[in-house]
């Protein structure tokens, strides 16, 4: 297997007296699909805030090709090409499905992008091709907090698509749509680890996570209990006890 | 009458540009100031004063009253970066009680109580614009360009990075987006603006003091911005429109006394924010909200 | 001598702060509610004193005045204003704007019947005496002190005792846990509305004693809860009666440094202060951006 792109090691956060993550190590491998399991109040979301510096570590290392990012901040390490989403979506409500994406690809902190008019194309340009892959190109001029369920969850996606960022983490990106919808996701994403991005999500529908994941994490109480191939995860009956509720003494 | 008309459509100018300026930190930035009425009492003063020690020139007031008040805007930016909600707005109140009291007792640089009186004559670059309906046609250009300006910011990349703020600030982040410089970019670009609206105000009045920035002011312009709609270009216009011809069209009605107008008139925008609050929160040029 | 005398006249006015930013406390604690409108509140109050006392009428049916309008007010804020608005959005700002869209409605309206001059009542109570060589005290002090405190010790006990106490505290943090009381939040958050409310009354009357009233009374009462409110940590409630007290005493000090005029600004300066350097305040949990 080729190097890691995004490594975390020995990664710990307590709040309070309680540990969130604790000593997580983990890699995440370019066209890999890695899938965070665990149950409610494992730490799956609290490791993808530490990881995109939303909330700073105890300790531990978060390496991106193999350099350093931990301490930097969010918008620092979103420029480096990673994106991810949000269990409770955080669109831009008040704007357009185009405006929302367009807002997410420029970065720059100033009264205008640089770059001038090809660069401004080529912007353009990102956006229509995520809106049509997501499928929300009749919806561009629509405002965002009146779109339907599913079309939100896909704008959530095309943002982070039209980003070209090179790590993916998708916090229950596909929670509550209907079948159709679902299958739409589930090639969006495959398509995308085909074409070489880093993936890491959040789920806890586990059909979608045998349909999607090339490995799993399991997480609970903050630790990492397991990784692996999916069949021999979610084969382990220990495992599958803690998911589905039976605590460890 | 024309002069009167004239009066009240310079004001109406110099006001959009109060509450235009505004708009770019309540409507676009979620930033709720409530203390603008500090950086249009920054620009006055800084103006008057240019003009009374240096020349009278409108350019050269407008951008000292703007240079004044984009630097001690900081004194804003400050606190927009570490709290939001009632902590800002907290905030932004403190500060203008405080302004009114600097601005009472510095009477070096701003007159105290009695203000600066004796401003002269505005020209431009030499020619003399003080007759009413030139120095109007010079009020609309500044507030001409202003508008325009951000209207080009605004559509662009820079005005979908602050809404994309002012919606989530924490997915704004996720994108890239350097929340603390995008913020005290635009908390500095709308005091400037208000300064620039200082500058001119002071011209107009020949006179200013502290009574025409106080807390009361602050929460004037506040009023024409939520009442005329947040975050459109015609919103605030329309919201300065309807508060200054307020008190001109109950003057008209017999049975209030002259005394009584000034309260009156606030009790009118007082409902109008509460009830519009509670049924159009948009305003009145706003979009409605969602269909869903 | 000057800095004691200041002082005492610093734990009066901050007796009445502490009261007023009470109840705004105690009113954002339980239903988030950033209730502006609370400067209102106590105007109203003060003035329906004031009527009555014009009137003719004998102190204790003033002060009901007071507490019936105050409290009815709280009410109708709540039932009239706040909820239609939580119903369709409910965002900080657009209550927020709403609460300061009446609470001018009210002071236009007391200009409109009262004027806009100072008014007072004249009262024994506020005759001073020499206590000390140098220091002036009037009856008043330690009837605001002694209120002050007996009604602190009251509605802390409420609080803390009894099970609609015990309920507007969870109100905030746990609704959930309410339905298992058996308690509606709907009637939990009138009762802080109410509660809230007529904790503004007493300071409203000793201020109709002391220092006047003015319609311009609602902005300075609500600039005031809402600094002690900050400075005390949000929801707190001994926090925003600490830092009512603290204001108090602050406004009163600076008299004896600088000028009688920098008094007003003294209170923002700390609580502007408190915002850049310890947003949450005294008692506050940690605030995050």
């Amino acid at each position: 297997m080729s190097a890691p792109l995004l490594s975390v090691r020995g990664l710990d956060k307590k709040f309070g007296g309680l540990a969130a993550v604790q000593q997580v190590d983990m890699d995440l491998h370019p066209g890999v699909l890695t899938a965070l399991v665990g149950p409610n109040g494992a730490g799956k979301t609290t490791l993808f805030n530490l990881i995109t510096g939303n909330i700073p570590a105890d300790s531990g290392e978060v390496l991106l090709d193999g350099a350093s990012i931990r301490g930097r901040s969010p918008h620092h390490i979103a420029r480096l090409g990673v994106a991810r989403s949000f269990q409770d979506l955080r669109l831009f409500a008040r704007m357009t499905v185009r405006e929302n994406v367009l807002a997410a690809i420029e970065h720059t902190a100033w009264l205008w992008q640089p770059g001038g008019r090809s660069a401004r194309r080529a912007r353009e340009a990102a956006v229509e091709q995520a809106l049509e892959r997501t499928g929300l190109t009749a919806q561009a001029n629509a405002r965002a907090m009146d779109l339907a369920y599913a079309e939100r969850k896909f704008l959530s996606v095309a943002r982070i698509l039209a980003t070209g960022s090179r790590i993916w983490l998708l916090d229950e990106p596909a929670s509550g749509l209907d079948l159709h919808s679902r299958a739409r996701f589930v090639s969006l994403v495959r398509q995308a680890a085909a074409e070489g991005v880093t993936i890491c999500l959040i789920e806890h529908n586990l059909d979608i996570v045998t349909e999607l994941a090339d490995r799993i994490a399991f997480l609970d109480r903050g630790a990492k209990l397991a990784e692996g191939d999916p069949q021999d995860i979610l084969r382990d009956p220990e495992l599958i006890g803690i998911y589905f509720g039976e605590r460890r003494t | 009458m024309t002069a009167y008309l004239l009066n009240l459509a310079t004001l109406a100018t110099i006001f959009g540009i109060l509450a235009a300026s505004l708009n770019l930190l309540i409507g676009y930035a979620g930033i709720f100031s409530v203390a603008h009425a500090v950086f249009f009492g920054l620009g006055a003063y800084a103006g008057a004063q240019v003009a009374m020690l240096l020349v009278p020139d409108v350019l050269l007031a407008c951008l000292a009253g703007g240079a004044v008040a984009a630097l001690l805007s900081l004194g804003l930016a400050l606190p927009a970066l570490r709290v939001r909600g009632e902590y800002f707005v907290a905030a932004s109140l403190g500060l203008q009680m405080m302004a009114v009291t600097v601005f009472s007792e510095a009477h070096a640089l701003t007159g105290g109580h009695g203000g600066l009186v004796g401003i002269p004559l505005p020209t431009l670059l030499g020619f003399d614009v003080s007759a009413q309906g030139v120095f109007l046609t010079v009020c609309l250009a500044v507030l001409a360009l202003i508008l325009l300006a951000i209207r080009m910011l605004m559509r662009g990349s820079f005005g979908r990075s602050l809404m994309a703020i002012r919606d989530s600030e924490s997915a704004a982040e996720a994108f890239g987006k350097d929340v603390r410089q995008l913020k005290t970019l635009v908390v500095v670009l709308g005091c400037a603006l208000a300064g620039v609206g200082g500058a001119l105000f002071s011209f107009y009045m020949m006179f200013v003091n502290v009574e025409s920035f106080t807390l009361e002011q602050s929460i004037l312009i506040m009023a024409m911005v939520i009442i005329g709609g947040t975050a459109t270009l015609a919103g605030p216009l329309v919201g300065v429109l309807l508060l200054l011809l307020l008190p001109a069209a109950l003057s008209f009605l017999p049975f209030i006394p002259p005394t009584q107008i000034g309260a009156v008139q606030q009790f009118i925008y007082g409902l109008a924010m509460a009830l519009l609050m509670i049924f159009r929160p948009a305003g009145i040029a706003g979009q409605s909200a969602g269909r869903r | 001598m000057l800095f004691l005398q200041l002082f005492i006249s610093g734990l009066q006015t901050g007796a009445i702060y502490a009261l007023t930013a009470a109840g705004f406390a105690l009113i954002f604690g339980a239903t988030r509610v950033f209730h502006v409108a609370h400067g209102a509140t106590f105007a109203l109050a003060g003035y329906a004193y004031l009527a009555c006392t014009d009137a003719g009428l004998p102190w204790p049916a003033g002060a009901l005045a007071a507490l019936v309008l105050a409290v009815a007010f709280g009410l109708a804020m709540d039932a009239f204003i706040y909820r239609p608005i939580q119903r369709h959005e409910g965002s900080f700002f657009t209550v927020f704007v709403a609460a300061f869209g009446m609470s001018i409605v009210v002071q236009s309206v007391i200009e409109l019947v009262f004027g806009r001059g100072f008014v007072t009542v004249s009262s024994a109570l506020t005759m001073a005496r020499q206590v000390a060589p140098g220091i002036y005290l009037a009856d008043i002090f330690w009837v605001a002190a002694g209120v002050a405190i007996a009604l602190f010790v009251l509605v802390t006990l409420f609080l803390e005792r009894t099970r609609a106490g015990i309920g507007l505290r969870a109100l905030s943090e746990n609704p959930e846990l309410l339905r298992a009381y058996g308690l509606s939040s709907r009637r939990l958050s009138a009762m802080a509305f109410g509660l809230g409310s007529a904790l503004a009354v007493p300071g409203a009357i000793l201020t109709t004693m002391t220092s006047g009233l003015q319609p311009a009374i609602s902005h300075q009462v609500m600039l005031i809860s809402l600094a002690a409110a900050v400075v005390g940590g949000i929801g707190s409630l001994r926090g925003a009666a600490l830092a009512g007290l603290l204001l108090g005493v602050v406004e009163n000090l600076v008299i004896g440094v600088l000028d009688t005029q920098w008094s007003a600004a003294a209170g923002f300066v700390v609580l502007f202060a408190f915002i850049l350097f310890k947003p949450s305040g005294l008692f506050g949990q940690a605030v995050t951006r």
